[in-house]
């Protein structure tokens, strides 16, 4: 965390074109963001606006056309692939629309992957994963493997495996969009209880029940932030 | 959660998948083994075949093999007695082949009255070509005994101690032995060189050197020649070439190279399909992984995303690889090892050929071999997939995923 500013991340005049077999897609175009420690953002607007691209490139998972994009001081674009994959490991924590647990895996399993690429000694790391799976209501549910879980468990338990090695920044891209919507009051919770308990988030939804949990709404639109809406008392 | 582990289990996502690429990979194996059985075997067996009674040494008429022709050594007593006082010569066997004609008095369980037998002439104290199963050997001396291998036996319906009538030569015009002579049956003997079936008797050379007639009279086919301790038997071939000028000889070693030579075309078809299964392999695992790698390429972008290496995604792809290799590859030994006895069964039966041969010999080197090769495949196999699966571009391919 910048110690001056509490920005964990800074995404300045951010610029995204793809080429699309003959046209040039122009899916950002001159997007600036700055996160706070503890903030709560949620990232909404139609399809195509540019939302998901947005929370790529400020992920380090993609690369800009133009601007840039600091996590905690550090230019992403000045890193290596291999530092780049390992600072998404150990700094930031990522949950997707579709989960994607590796099926083989028990849910206990699949907290620890990230841990085991981290180099967590073993016990150490099966310990942590109990306790995250605790955390999101799954302890009875360590030994199942992800094919054996419902919608909403899969999501918890990705959601575990994001905060397996205490990322500074949690990603999620449309995190309720394969549930329904009772599973994902659930999944809505947690961020809640997480944010509280002083994560940063940076959600990408359509879902305006989720939206109107974060503290901080970013609206966009071809590519644009339309406007940055925050509630009162929101860090 | 180890890579093989996780390797493992990437098997069972599609069981059936799996178990039709492990039934290829299996059957290309036991193919690969075979070929380097095939390949190492012949040499080895015949080598082994012909060291089996410990004589090093061959003698054979002039420009031929042993029992590669008909043709024979004059003056045999004078090459034996030229062979035993030579200091490097421990033991010398004489051996005379000759066809005969074989009668039993009363054939017992429906044998042939007449049966026409290869006749072996030997000397019982040195002698290399059978091993008595049933019955005592011959003595020296014992003008009236016979050893029958069991195929002559069995056509004959003889046993040990029974009377047989052996005939060398037949009178066409007559239908009837010329000079035919009474037999006891001694014992039973498995005659070492003989091919599958073949009926053989053996009695004393002096007596088959009689009974094949004139022409065979002090004549040999072929002498076995074992060195004395600590002689080399390359320095006795030589020796004994310059001894007696008139005759072959060869070590075993010389009729081992020679033999590679004739069946350089076996080598050859081994070496060949040998990689032909190499490849199959090659492309079998490299498809399946292809595949495999394609369909996960959600998940691989989703584990490149959260911060999985480069580095663990090829090796995840190469693990797969090397386990379906080690999987397919210990089924392939079982059934190259079964494939390898039946195909030895059909190919040692050809006409010609000792039973006691065998083109597949298995060997802890050839399966080590056979195993690393396997092995280093399979891996090399999975480098295309793990290739694609490393490059996988993350962003794109999640956003293809949420769509």
């Amino acid at each position: 965390m910048s110690p001056s500013t509490g920005v964990v991340l800074r995404g300045t005049a951010l610029r995204k074109s793809y080429r699309l077999e003959e046209l040039t897609v122009e899916a950002l175009r001159g997007v600036s963001l700055d996160v706070s420690a503890g903030e709560y953002v949620a990232i909404v607007g139609p399809s195509g606006c540019g939302k998901s691209t947005l929370l790529q490139l400020i992920g380090g998972i993609d690369t800009p056309t133009a601007g840039s994009v600091e996590l905690l001081g550090t230019r992403l674009e000045s890193l290596s692939d291999r530092d780049l994959t390992r600072l998404r490991l150990t700094r930031l924590g990522f949950v997707f629309q579709r989960f994607h647990l590796l099926p083989v895996l028990t849910a206990r399993e699949n907290v620890e992957l990230p841990m085991a690429e981290a180099g967590m000694p073993a016990a150490e790391r099966r310990a942590r994963a109990r306790e995250l799976l605790a955390y999101v209501g799954l302890a009875a549910r360590e030994g199942h493997r992800a094919t054996q879980l419902s919608g909403g468990e899969m999501q918890r338990v990705a959601i575990a495996r994001a905060l397996a090695n205490r990322p500074v920044l949690l990603l999620a891209d449309e995190p309720t969009g394969e549930l329904d919507a009772a599973t994902g009051r659930e999944v809505m919770a947690l961020f809640r209880r997480l944010n509280a308990e002083g994560t940063t988030l940076v959600v990408v939804t359509h879902d305006e029940h989720l939206a109107a949990e974060a503290g901080r709404v970013v609206h966009m639109l071809d590519g644009r932030i339309t406007d940055d809406v925050r509630s009162v008392g929101a860090a | 959660m180890t890579g093989w582990r996780l390797a493992l289990r990437g098997l069972r996502r599609r069981p059936l998948r799996s178990a039709l690429s492990l039934a290829g990979i299996a059957v290309a194996s036991a193919m690969l083994l075979d070929m380097v059985m095939l390949s190492g075997g012949l040499d080895r067996s015949f080598e082994q075949l012909l060291l089996v009674r410990g004589y090093q040494v061959r003698i054979t008429p002039k420009g031929t093999l042993p029992f590669d022709a008909e043709a024979t050594i004059g003056r045999g007593s004078a090459l034996m007695a030229a062979l035993r006082a030579e200091p490097m010569v421990a033991s010398a066997a004489p051996v005379l082949g000759a066809a005969l004609h074989a009668r039993a008095g009363v054939p017992r369980g429906g044998g042939d009255p007449l049966v026409t037998v290869v006749g072996y002439g030997v000397e019982p104290a040195a002698q290399a070509i059978y091993e008595v199963e049933r019955g005592t050997d011959l003595a020296p001396g014992d003008s009236l005994g016979l050893l029958v291998s069991a195929p002559a036996a069995g056509r004959l319906g003889l046993a040990v101690g029974d009377t047989v009538a052996v005939a060398g030569r037949l009178d066409a015009q007559l239908a009837a032995a010329a000079a035919e002579r009474r037999f006891v049956v001694r014992g039973l003997a498995r005659f070492l060189y003989d091919s599958r079936g073949q009926p053989s008797v053996a009695t004393l050379l002096p007596v088959m050197q009689s009974l094949a007639g004139p022409a065979y009279a002090d004549r040999l086919s072929l002498v076995l020649v074992r060195a004395a301790p600590g002689a080399d038997p390359e320095r006795l071939t030589g020796r004994l070439r310059a001894l007696v000028p008139s005759v072959e000889t060869n070590s075993v070693a010389d009729l081992v190279v020679q033999f590679r030579q004739r069946m350089l075309y076996f080598r050859q078809l081994s070496y060949i399909l040998g990689t032909v299964s190499l490849v199959v392999t090659v492309l079998l695992i490299a498809t399946l992984l292809t595949i495999t790698v394609s369909e996960r390429l959600g998940e691989i972008a989703t584990l490149r995303a959260i911060g999985v290496g480069r580095r663990t995604v090829v090796l995840q792809v190469l693990a797969e690889g090397a386990v379906l290799t080690v999987l397919g590859g210990a089924l392939g030994v079982a059934l190259g090892l079964a494939t390898a006895r039946y195909l030895d069964a059909i190919l040692t039966g050809f006409p010609g050929l000792p039973a006691a041969f065998s083109f597949f010999v298995p060997r802890a080197g050839a399966l080590l071999q056979a195993g690393a090769v396997l092995l280093v495949t399979g891996m090399l196999a999975g480098l295309y997939p793990a290739w694609l699966a490393a490059r996988a571009p993350i962003a794109a391919t999640l956003r293809a995923e949420a769509t």
